[in-house]
């Protein structure tokens, strides 16, 4: 599943792509975003996707301009964003509104995750083919309330300047959507969602 | 955000009338009960709700002296964001209601579906600013009833 999600996600970096090369924008994406976890390299690659040793290298590099911060725990180095970089806060922010976008959308919703069968994006952002400031629509399966989904991505909406959209559908009903072939429903089935609890399995 | 403030940008003044307040109110009190009717789509269901609560917003700005100024675009987006300033509605009252304004937007224009959630929250929250709205008229202006 983290493959997956992995792989969705990168379909809609395509502005942090432009900005940032690949591992780079990977690895800050992982590390900035969680502020407070350091993490060894192996965890790092594990999580990105990417091979050891040019990770390595990386992660070097990103300790010595200072944006990292390099910590030896026992026979392991341990990686954590630093937050005294002077641009910590801005790079950051890019990230959070680009390739870390589906990450802030996933943790607001986490406190409701267990009335929540499958949640994702789909429409222009999980097709990359936003535009800054397109909406972000969220489709959920499950038990959860409409009122309570609003509250809890409320917060998000701020932290990444555009508006959060979302759909609660009951298992049931999404159910009959789909066997009733509902044509909102199957489009979305047929394109592209970037999924922040569940996969594509659990919607059939 | 005062209502004086938004006079000729969304708002005009008008002379409050029991008589407007009267046909809102019972035209509320009609769209909640068609958003009852479960043999309608979910779709009408949602919009009659949604119907509901706009006109309950209007007779808050009513009861003030003010209503809309349909020309301009968001008159709905104002009637909800006053409801702190005219009912005392919460502002978290608030956030639900007009993410349930975009979803009515988002339904009319492109087609989108409407979950059954959103109907449910959508009648909860016109039954309850419609309790909310005879309060306030009981308590601060009988003569409108």
């Amino acid at each position: 599943m983290l493959k997956k999600r992995q792989s969705l996600l990168n379909m809609h970096q395509s502005l942090s792509a432009v900005l940032l090369p690949g591992y780079r924008r990977r690895v800050l994406g992982l590390l900035l975003l969680r502020p407070d976890e350091s993490l060894h390299g192996r965890e790092i690659a594990r999580r990105t996707g990417l091979p050891a040793g040019t990770l390595t290298r990386e992660l070097k590099r990103l300790a010595e301009v200072g944006l990292l911060k390099q910590e030896k725990r026992g026979n392991q180095v341990l990686y954590s964003a630093n937050r005294a970089s002077p641009i910590y806060s801005e790079l950051a922010g890019i990230l959070r509104k680009t390739s870390g976008l589906a990450d802030v959308v996933a943790e607001a919703l986490a406190p409701l995750s267990d009335q929540i069968d499958a949640a994702f994006i789909f429409g222009s952002v999980a097709r990359a083919a936003e535009t800054i400031g397109s909406d972000i629509d969220v489709l959920i399966v499950g038990s959860v309330d409409f009122g309570s989904v609003i509250d809890a991505l409320h917060p998000a909406q701020a932290q990444l300047a555009r508006e959060i959209n979302p759909k609660v559908f009951s298992a049931p009903e999404w159910r009959t959507n789909l066997e009733k072939k509902n044509p909102f429903v199957t489009d979305i089935m047929i394109n592209p969602k970037i999924f922040l609890i569940g996969e594509e399995r659990d919607l059939a | 955000m005062t209502l004086h403030n938004l006079l000729g940008i969304s708002l005009e003044q008008i002379t409050p009338a029991k008589e407007t307040v009267r046909r809102l109110l019972d035209g509320a009190a009609r769209h909640i009960a068609d958003a009852k009717v479960g043999a309608v789509s979910a779709e009408t269901r949602f919009a009659s709700a949604y119907t509901a609560i706009r006109m309950l917003a209007d007779v808050g700005l009513h009861a003030h002296g003010y209503r809309t100024l349909t020309s301009k675009p968001g008159h709905h987006q104002t009637a909800i964001q006053t409801l702190p300033t005219t009912r005392g509605v919460d502002s978290q009252v608030v956030i639900r209601l007009d993410k349930l304004r975009k979803q009515r937007n988002l339904t009319e224009y492109t087609g989108d579906t409407v979950p059954e959630s959103a109907v449910a929250e959508c009648l909860a929250q016109a039954e309850s600013l419609s309790t909310v709205a005879l309060t306030w008229l009981q308590t601060h202006k009988t003569e409108l009833l």
